[in-house]
């Protein structure tokens, strides 16, 4: 449980999309990572731009994702951040956005000048660590 | 069966296992990003608990 796969569905067509969530060198630390996957190489690329219109849609999925991995892992603290700044700030609108319902099952904290603190609205983070209340 | 209601208020998602997505979790895919979330989580280590509100 700790590969996902899933489809972005727009007016580019169907993409498939991995999500991995990947052991860290932090102890009970995972990477969450995703990408879009080539159908022909097989390779996946997390700097790819789909543009399908769907970008909150996926933003949904994979934390729908975290809901089935931290189900599974009940321990697990979720790492994550995006592969450009553009898309970590993307991330934290998303976070900021259903903070409120989020938080109900989640710890959450960004990272800010280098150290963590507990998510709040409107501040500008690097990455993010979750983990299932 | 459950109704469309009742899947849509589920938080988590039905999933289908699908052994084929297996090659991923030894293949080193987006390993450059792990590097990254290393060097960090080890630089910086976890977050103290005793400061929530």
């Amino acid at each position: 449980m700790m590969v996902f796969e899933f489809t972005s569905e727009g007016p580019k067509g169907n993409i498939a999309k991995i999500i991995k969530f990947s052991e860290t060198a932090l102890e009970g630390y995972y990477n969450l990572a995703f990408g879009d996957q080539d159908f022909e190489s097989g390779e996946l690329d997390d700097l790819a731009i789909s543009n399908n219109e769907d970008s909150e849609r996926v933003l949904a999925t994979v934390i729908s994702a975290g809901f089935s991995f931290t189900d599974f892992y009940e321990n697990a603290w979720v790492y994550a951040t995006g592969s450009t700044q553009s898309r970590t700030r993307l991330y934290r609108m998303g976070i900021a956005k259903y903070i409120d319902e989020a938080q109900k099952d989640f710890l959450i904290f960004g990272l800010r000048d280098g150290e963590w603190e507990e998510f709040e609205k409107n501040f500008d983070y690097t990455a993010f660590v979750v983990h299932r209340k | 069966m459950k109704t469309i209601q009742e899947l849509n208020e589920k938080k988590i998602p039905i999933v289908r296992i699908d052994k084929s997505l297996e090659k991923y979790k030894s293949l080193p895919v987006f390993q450059e990003k792990l590097d990254k979330a290393n060097k960090v989580l080890l630089s910086v280590g976890p977050p103290k608990i005793k400061n929530l509100k």
